[in-house]
């Protein structure tokens, strides 16, 4: 189901939080609103979810207008950052989420247990939902939100708070679960790498602004600004009077089309090769040795060379 | 205590219209506050408001209220002459009933706004966002907080059925009409008769504590 934001603001103690003209999620796509913390990516979620009364503007779900005692919630599956639940098990707390969606008892037992297999918690299902570890309550947390199989899933930071390994298999697992529960999903991250492994489109957020929306690679390969470049993972230089982002990993030394003189200031040992760390037409640049690379020392002033960049701007 | 035994054994009709009266004036205040009292906490611990934290300390405050103040403020405002003279409930039960509600109410107040900010913080928005009505919300945070929730009640009715003060301003004291346990006591000592005094307040304990334990078991049940 679509969403369409038409001239959104929303205020904290007197400060704009958010200020959005105009903003759309296409029916049936996965949208990453990616941003910095305190961007108002999850304030943005709430106001979606009808857990925020806007300053001003208005969201439609499909035809539905949010507001704060709309129907409007019921289009909604909401994932909270924080895995909070009822007291009781796993599984008291997925049919209490149906129950309250007036999904009929004997309908019940079975979207819970389907629930539970694809997002793999059916092991915990009859555990207390307090009591387990960080990625078992953040699946708990998702299988919840996917149970509903609502129009709209909003999931708020899906990944943050779990521990390395757990967060591994669930970036790999949820865009399954995704595709085999949700409809249209709007994510909120502050990480790239989630934005991109797990949406389809991009909205990136700074400072309560829409600084670029639309497909990844549409976003990724024309960043609208130096702000949003560098967001996106670009370091962003001025080549003969471009603009340009280089991605991570991109420099090497010598001379290409495009060029510039690095200020070696350290030399680190990665252990099976070595980075060069310095100043770049006054950015902080990083560049990865490779066999035949000349020797270099902390001082030492060398050319270097994008091998694939973006136009900023 | 052996002088109680043989006011009970020996079926003193007065002594157990007394029990009755002081349960069921005492019962009913607990409920009222909690009908009051739950959605007023509610709102104190889930509210933004200006002078939230003012109210709260008025809670707070309330919480030690003496009886016996309340007694003469209810006292005040009920008698002949008083704005609410024309009632005619001065020295009655409702009188009581009215003061005791006075009483418990901050207590209920005070437990269940405790009990509720000790719940996740994001429950409420969780219920809300699955669509849970404001009834319905109330609904599953008071069972969350039931262990809060019963230590309100227990708290009011413990505070009201063994307070003296405004039970005699208010009600009176009258006999096979507003005399309970409490005042009781106090009409036997002032009478002299101490063995029946201490027998009524060793009654009184035990009343306490019958209706304590049966809602410590309905608070401990499943939480073992």
């Amino acid at each position: 189901m679509e969403v369409a934001v038409e001239g959104l603001r929303f205020s904290r103690s007197g400060r704009t939080v958010l200020d959005i003209p105009s903003l759309g999620f296409a029916g049936g796509s996965t949208t990453a609103v990616f941003g910095p913390n305190g961007s108002g990516k999850t304030t943005l979620l709430r106001l979606i979810g009808g857990l925020e009364r806007p300053a001003a503007g208005a969201i439609r779900i499909g035809r539905a207008e949010v507001s704060r005692n709309s129907e409007s919630r019921r289009h909604v599956g909401f994932a909270f950052q924080e895995a909070v639940f009822v007291g009781g098990t796993v599984r008291r707390n997925l049919d209490l989420a149906l129950e309250l969606r007036d999904v009929p008892p004997e309908e019940r037992w079975a979207r819970i247990a389907e629930a539970a297999r694809e997002c793999g918690i059916e092991a915990v299902l009859d555990r207390s939902a307090r009591q387990l570890s960080s990625g078992e309550a953040q699946r708990a947390n998702l299988a919840r939100a996917l149970a509903l199989r609502a129009p709209l899933t909003l999931l708020d930071e899906p990944l943050t708070g779990i521990d390395r390994v757990a967060r591994t298999q669930l970036l790999d697992d949820l865009p399954r679960m995704l595709a085999t529960f949700a409809a249209t999903t709007i994510l909120v991250t502050h990480d790239r790498e989630e934005a991109f492994r797990l949406a389809d489109h991009l909205v990136v957020l700074a400072e309560g602004r829409v600084r670029a929306a639309g497909p990844k690679s549409v976003v990724y390969a024309r960043p609208p600004d130096r702000m949003t470049a560098e967001l996106l993972g670009y370091t962003v230089v001025e080549i003969a009077g471009r603009m340009l982002g280089v991605p991570a990993g991109a420099w090497a030394l010598g001379n290409g089309d495009l060029w510039v003189d690095l200020l070696v200031e350290r030399v680190v040992d990665m252990g099976n090769h070595l980075h060069a760390v310095g100043a770049a037409a006054g950015e902080r640049v990083d560049v990865r040795l490779r066999i035949g690379d000349p020797v270099l020392v902390p001082g030492d002033r060398v050319r270097i060379t994008p091998r694939t960049c973006v136009p900023v701007g | 205590m052996g002088e109680a035994v043989a006011l009970l054994a020996g079926g003193d009709a007065e002594l157990y219209r007394i029990i009755g009266r002081t349960l069921a004036i005492s019962a009913v205040a607990t409920v009222l506050a909690m009908l009051v009292g739950v959605p007023l906490g509610y709102g104190l611990a889930r509210g933004r408001f200006p002078g939230r934290t003012l109210l709260l300390g008025a809670v707070n405050t309330g919480m030690g209220m003496p009886p016996v103040v309340v007694g003469l403020v209810v006292w005040l405002l009920l008698t002949r002459s008083g704005p609410l003279g024309r009632w005619e409930l001065i020295y009655t039960r409702e009188a009581m009933v009215l003061a005791q509600f006075v009483i418990a109410t901050p207590l209920v107040v005070g437990f269940t706004a405790a009990s509720i900010q000790s719940l996740p913080a994001q429950l409420p928005d969780l219920l809300t966002s699955l669509g849970a009505g404001r009834l319905r919300k109330l609904w599953i945070l008071s069972r969350e907080a039931r262990l809060g929730l019963l230590a309100a009640v227990m708290a009011g009715f413990g505070a009201i059925v063994s307070e003296v003060g405004a039970s005699m301003t208010v009600g009176g004291n009258l006999r096979d009409s507003t005399r309970v346990l409490t005042t009781a006591i106090v009409t036997e000592t002032s009478r002299g008769n101490l063995p029946v005094a201490l027998a009524l307040g060793g009654l009184l304990l035990a009343l306490a504590f019958a209706v304590n334990l049966l809602l410590t078991l309905v608070q401990q049940r499943r939480n073992g």
